[in-house]
């Protein structure tokens, strides 16, 4: 079977800078996928250009086998995205923002209804069905993203900092709800500055720096060692430098 | 028919736009109801009309002629109002719907769909044309019909030409050039009318149409003179049209913000200048009144929404009032040539006003809350703003007077020195007024967008109300100057003026501060809002 993403050379160039330089990655099926990167790496960049969102300088994008941007339109279908903050509509409300999302994905109206409030039910969004998105809290606005993911059955997440501002039971119940989705066989590929989430989640990792891939490993590789995957992270970045104490701090 | 998916993206705006409504004021909404009634009443009124006129036999000939004037007119208003008013009207948010399964020819013709919200007023000019035509027994019956492609020509054109702007006006350096260009189009009609070779121009409108253009063909198959030549040009424009269009649509799909943003790079001699103008309020003002306004100098030099305001000021208003102060028939010192540069720098004030004044927090958005958590009293940030405002009015003034030097235009100490004093004292007024509005009704503005509206409804209501309420002290002094003739009794009432002014800002300041104490939660929640799928 092919991989869930599979990228080759992948190039992104803003001006005279690579944001994305030769990037090779390939993401099995089922597997759940953490991507890690200092800021500025490329990672946004990177899962702006699987979204759609920003074509490729070069290089190729394969996403559960389909060529991007080639089979866009079958591709997106089987895709579900808990994107950045910008991407939400702030003037719907909750359930509108569901059903809309879910009829997008091609879901009948009362279907689309009905999933919607379970999501919103289940993510505990649902006692206050008249408020708007753009009065929502940080945390709110994540979890509706996720429950709107949800709503298609996808078969490849695309999760940019999902746990952003959740609190701890809602983090809780998301992590619970993405590793039952990958049980069922669905692909998670997800960015977080969060390493304690991603050690837990995870069974793979890669790490970008200066948009090129300095570490592809499983999870169980990096634990054989005896180093923590922090340890790990601020040695393949390149990061390790002792810490300067300011005189007048 | 639409498809489910083209059903729901409009469903969501409905909601979207329903949604506006509980939470906003009634005042606003009752204003605009009225102000679109008046508008479309009017353009409703001439509808009938051309369907009155268009609807006789006896009429039909002697309008004949001017049909095709009146069919370009239509034209350059669907094609050019939008562009100059920078109102492009409602188009959909490819960005968030990029993401959704939604093929790209759906999207395509509803962006083009919605290019009717830029002329509404043209195409009920255009229906009225097209029922007279239909009842005139003297016309065929397909005729009125041809109006049809005229409509798709307008349509797709226009959202082309959108696509590519929005493109050019994403791009530094090119940005500036394109908007330059815009101005002088803008100008171009007015100058050419006082100014230009008038057999010429009226030979555009009276001449013998010439058939290839698709307001002469469309016209010559609307009233009835049937020719395959006419029907080909027509048909062969709507395929030019679309194709430009949809090659538009595409590159704008495929159109990455930040890659346009990322290219061209100011040389360092132009960073040293610009860092000079942006350290010069902390030369003259102390912490942390300084760091504001320094700040607001910088942001607001580095926002493409607001350069596009502040370029228009100085060249726009010179063009619009240019040929009419100065014109071939203007005499050199008559009451626009004297009061020129004063005239201008008014009008600039105007310009600049939404975004230097009515809703003066709109480009901070979320980063507001930092002025209200930080250590520093709100009065001062809104002086800061004030004060940086006041600087961005300077460097108006300053441009306009050096264009009109450059223009070799008649131009002395005094009347630089007067339309400093007279800007200053009319700002006064807008500030106070502009403080109180800023809080009372702020609203998010994305700095990256230069062609959106950022006005509300609430807020054009103001400003049609306290323009000309800002005017009244400097126009006190004119009639001071006319009444007394004398320079004296001018720049006294301005002065009067002046003090009136500060004593009014010192008052609405006050009122300011504590509407923010009052309404920080509103503040904050009203400027982190975005937009629906369509916005417009």
């Amino acid at each position: 079977m092919s991989a869930a993403i599979s990228v080759r050379n992948l190039r992104k160039v803003y001006g005279s800078k690579a944001a994305v330089d030769g990037l090779d990655l390939e993401v099995p099926r089922g597997c759940f996928f953490g991507f890690l990167g200092p800021n500025g790496a490329g990672k946004t960049t990177t899962i702006r250009m699987l979204m759609g969102l920003a074509p490729p300088t070069s290089g190729s994008i394969e996403l559960l086998g389909l060529p991007m941007p080639e089979r866009a339109l079958e591709v997106k279908g089987k895709i579900g995205l808990v994107p950045d903050e910008s991407l939400l509509f702030d003037h719907l409300t909750g359930p509108e923002f569901t059903e809309f999302v879910g009829r997008m994905y091609g879901l009948d109206r009362s279907v689309a209804r009905e999933r919607g409030q379970e999501l919103l039910e289940l993510f505990e969004l649902d006692s206050e069905p008249r408020k708007l998105i753009g009065d929502y809290s940080k945390g709110m606005r994540k979890r509706i993203a996720m429950a709107a993911a949800l709503i298609h059955r996808p078969e490849l997440f695309l999760l940019d900092e999902p746990f952003e501002g959740v609190d701890a039971v809602g983090a809780r119940l998301m992590k619970e709800i993405l590793l039952e989705q990958v049980r069922r066989g669905a692909t998670m590929f997800l960015t977080s500055h969060v390493l304690e989430v991603v050690e837990r989640l995870c069974d793979r990792v890669a790490i970008i720096q200066q948009g090129r891939l300095v570490l592809d490993s499983t999870m169980a590789e990096l634990r054989s060692g005896s180093e923590t995957l922090e340890d790990i992270f601020v040695r393949a970045v390149g990061a390790e430098r002792p810490a300067e104490t300011l005189d007048w701090l | 028919m639409l498809n489910s998916r083209t059903r729901v993206i409009l469903w969501a705006q409905w909601r979207s736009t329903r949604n506006r409504f509980p939470r906003a004021n009634q005042v606003g909404v009752a204003f605009t109801g009225i102000m679109g009634l008046i508008w479309y009443g009017l353009f409703g009124y001439l509808s009938v009309i051309a369907a009155y006129l268009l609807s006789s036999p006896s009429e039909l000939p002697s309008l004949g002629g001017a049909i095709p004037g009146a069919l370009l007119l239509c034209f350059l208003y669907w094609q050019f109002i939008p562009v100059l008013t920078a109102s492009m009207g409602s188009s959909l948010d490819i960005r968030k719907l990029l993401v959704y399964p939604v093929p790209r020819g759906s999207l395509f013709w509803i962006e083009v769909a919605l290019r009717v919200s830029t002329s509404i007023e043209m195409l009920m000019l255009l229906i009225g044309a097209g029922v007279g035509l239909a009842l005139n027994p003297s016309v065929p019956i397909w005729a009125p019909a041809v109006l049809i492609p005229f409509v798709a020509i307008n349509l797709l054109l226009s959202a082309g030409v959108r696509d590519l702007l929005i493109r050019l006006l994403a791009r530094k350096r090119i940005r500036e050039i394109v908007v330059f260009l815009l101005v002088l189009c803008a100008a171009l009609p007015q100058a050419l009318l006082l100014n230009g070779p008038r057999g010429r121009l009226r030979q555009i409108f009276s001449g013998e149409p010439a058939p290839y253009w698709p307001w002469n063909a469309t016209a010559e198959l609307a009233t009835g003179k049937f020719s395959w030549f006419s029907v080909v040009t027509l048909l062969l424009w709507v395929a030019v049209v679309y194709f430009f269009s949809r090659w538009q649509f595409e590159r704008g799909l495929n159109f990455d913000r930040s890659e346009a943003s990322a290219a061209g790079r100011s040389s360092s001699r132009g960073a040293g200048l610009l860092e000079w103008w942006y350290r010069l309020p902390s030369v003259i003002l102390r912490d942390p009144l300084g760091a504001l306004v320094e700040k607001e100098l910088r942001f607001l030099t580095r926002t493409p929404r607001f350069r596009l305001v502040f370029t228009m000021g100085f060249s726009f208003g010179l063009l619009i009032w240019l040929p009419m102060a100065f014109g071939r028939n203007a005499s050199r010192h008559s009451l626009l040539a004297d009061n020129y540069l004063t005239l201008v720098s008014v009008y600039a004030l105007l310009i600049l006003s939404d975004a230097l004044f009515w809703n003066c927090f709109g480009f901070d958005r979320g980063a507001v809350q930092l002025y209200l958590l930080s250590p520093v009293k709100f009065g001062v940030v809104l002086v800061g703003k004030n004060v940086a405002a006041a600087f961005f009015v300077a460097l108006e003034i300053s441009a306009i007077a050096l264009v009109c030097a450059l223009l070799r235009l008649p131009l002395t100490g005094i009347q630089v020195l007067e339309a400093i004093v007279v800007s200053f004292v009319v700002m006064l007024f807008i500030l106070s007024i502009g403080n109180l509005s800023s809080l009372y009704n702020p609203r998010s503005v994305d700095p990256s967008k230069s062609f959106r509206t950022a006005a509300s409804a609430r807020t054009q209501a103001m400003l049609m109300l306290a323009f000309p309420l800002a005017l009244i002290p400097v126009a006190l002094a004119y009639l001071a100057r006319y009444a007394f003739d004398s320079e004296w009794a001018f720049f006294g009432a301005l002065l009067g003026g002046g003090v009136l002014g500060g004593i009014v800002y010192s008052y609405s300041l006050g009122s300011a501060v504590r509407a923010s104490e009052q309404r920080r939660e509103e503040i904050i929640t009203a400027l982190s809002r975005g937009d629906g799928p369509i916005a417009s």
